[in-house]
């Protein structure tokens, strides 16, 4: 039996704090071999491929934790996504009935609970650390959540290659939430598997057309940023070009264009890659269009030219810098209007001087 | 934000309907949406002529909606949008299989509306005519 050091309740704690419910329930955590960890809320499947399994306390719940074994070359991905959707269908059906004769207004409630839970829990807690780049993240859910998710994680080859999502589940609510939840780990476990964007993206395009009938779809960037050859590689379906802001203030901020339709709509998409070279001090800015359709009280949208504007203004900053000042922006243009949308943005940034850089410069 | 649509019947070589629709659409309607179209077609429309002209905003959830109009009037029962999980597991006719379908067409698109079918490739689903009146014609 594994001791499942890895798993720790210290770990686990802040994975699962998201699944607290004030209605008692479960939450599993499943982590591979390679340290990746999956958690979802419901009940574990009693065949759960897990060899050891110890129980916490999580609020009024509890939570199962379980360290996967004998994973090979992928098969594993089926089951752990098999048992996350048993048990968050399983979540999504306790919802109904804990409010049997409820009225409309109640279930709505329980349901933007719902769905707001599994957006959270499935939102990474803290981006990886990417050896000589700045990541930053923001992610804000609207009442009615969207299914915006993103992601950022080392490949498993350790070959310094880091995977880089960002999607957008169209349509809201719980139905979104869900195929938000089954799309991430199929994207994750396609740019682990194919290396390459475009195939990756092609995959989980096949998968989610024969594997599920749903009405949504999802536009969904992905890439693979070479952390040595400072190349980021991408697949777009269907969503919104990043913003490439170069680090010389001389050359101009662009939309990296080129991309396919959107997920789940098409049998093959036939996507080309972009790419793009990241000089010191280049940023990548990739987002949902939660950003761009911002409304103003007066029915003005924010669009692509203020967002362009705020680029630019905030392009000498860090990463960080640059997410703030467009999260900044869009919040005075949207003054007390609600969010129709969720609003995700991922900001990635070559650091301007590596030690590396200055011990050995290029020439 | 608001969506208004308004319904004319055509008697052409095949009887359609025109729906219009004027606003804008997105999460906060699309799913109403889906329902007028799901009426019309217990009504007896089976073809349709969808009228942008008066559509200022496209968000992708209004994606949704365009989808499963065209499922609606294929005779397939469109997806409960609200059915969580249950959507995921349904099994019903293959969705579009990106071949250019003609029962439901698409006519006037603001070139805000245009950019976000050309961006998410749904374009490919419809044919687009300029405006109504070509659309009607050419229907």
């Amino acid at each position: 039996m594994v001791a499942g050091a890895a798993l720790t309740p210290e770990r686990l704690g802040p994975i699962l704090a998201p699944f607290e419910d004030p209605d008692g329930g479960f939450a599993i955590a499943v982590e591979d071999p390679d340290g990746v960890v999956l958690a979802s809320a419901g009940q574990a499947p009693p065949d759960a491929p897990v060899d050891a399994v110890e129980e916490i306390r999580c609020g009024p719940g509890k939570a199962m934790v379980g360290r996967v074994v004998g994973r090979g070359s992928g098969p594993l991905v089926g089951p752990i996504v098999a048992s996350l959707a048993a048990s968050l269908a399983e979540l999504a059906g306790s919802a109904h009935e804990h409010h049997p004769g409820g009225t409309a207004a109640h279930r709505l409630e329980a349901e933007l609970a719902l769905s707001r839970r599994i957006q959270r829990s499935l939102i990474p807690l803290t981006p990886p650390d990417l050896r000589g780049f700045e990541v930053a993240t923001h992610y804000e859910a609207a009442r009615e959540v969207g299914g915006d998710f993103f992601d950022v994680f080392p490949l498993r080859d350790r070959a310094g290659r880091a995977g880089i999502v960002i999607a957008d589940v169209t349509g809201k609510g719980i139905a979104a939430a869900l195929l938000m939840a089954f799309a991430r780990p199929l994207v994750r476990s396609a740019l682990d598997q194919a290396r390459d964007p475009v195939v990756a993206i092609e995959r989980t395009n096949k998968i989610l057309v024969e594997e599920r009938r749903s009405a949504l779809f999802i536009t969904a960037l992905a890439g693979i940023l070479d952390l040595r050859t400072r190349v980021l590689r991408l697949a777009n379906a269907g969503h919104e070009p990043p913003l490439v802001v170069p680090g010389d203030p001389a050359r101009p901020v662009r939309w990296l264009t080129g991309s396919g339709p959107l997920l789940g709509a098409f049998p093959t998409l036939g996507l080309g890659p972009c790419e793009v070279q990241l000089a010191p001090g280049d940023l990548v800015l990739l987002y949902t269009d939660g950003v761009t359709d911002t409304r103003a009280a007066s029915g003005e949208r924010f669009g692509d030219d203020r967002l362009l504007a705020v680029v630019e203004a905030a392009r000498a900053g860090s990463a960080r810098d640059m997410l703030d000042a467009v999260v900044a922006a869009t919040h005075a243009f949207q003054g007390d209007e609600p969010s129709a949308d969720d609003v995700t943005i991922v900001a990635v940034k070559r650091e301007a001087h590596t030690r590396r850089d200055l011990a050995r410069p290029k020439g | 934000m608001s969506l208004t649509t308004t319904t004319e019947q055509v008697a052409g070589r095949v009887p359609f309907t025109v729906l219009a629709l004027e606003g804008e659409l997105d999460a906060s309607n699309f799913e109403r949406l889906v329902g007028d179209a799901r009426d019309l077609y217990t009504r007896g429309t089976r073809a349709m002529l969808i009228d942008l002209t008066g559509l200022t905003f496209l968000a992708s959830s209004g994606l949704v909606a365009l989808h499963s109009i065209v499922r609606i009037m294929h005779g397939e029962q469109a997806d409960d949008l609200e059915a969580g999980w249950d959507v995921l597991h349904h099994l019903g006719h293959d969705t579009a299989t990106g071949d250019s379908q003609r029962d439901v067409q698409l006519a006037g698109p603001q070139p805000a509306v245009e950019r976000v079918l050309q961006r998410t490739g749904l374009d490919r689903l419809f044919v687009i005519h300029p405006d109504r009146t070509t659309g009607i014609a050419d229907f």
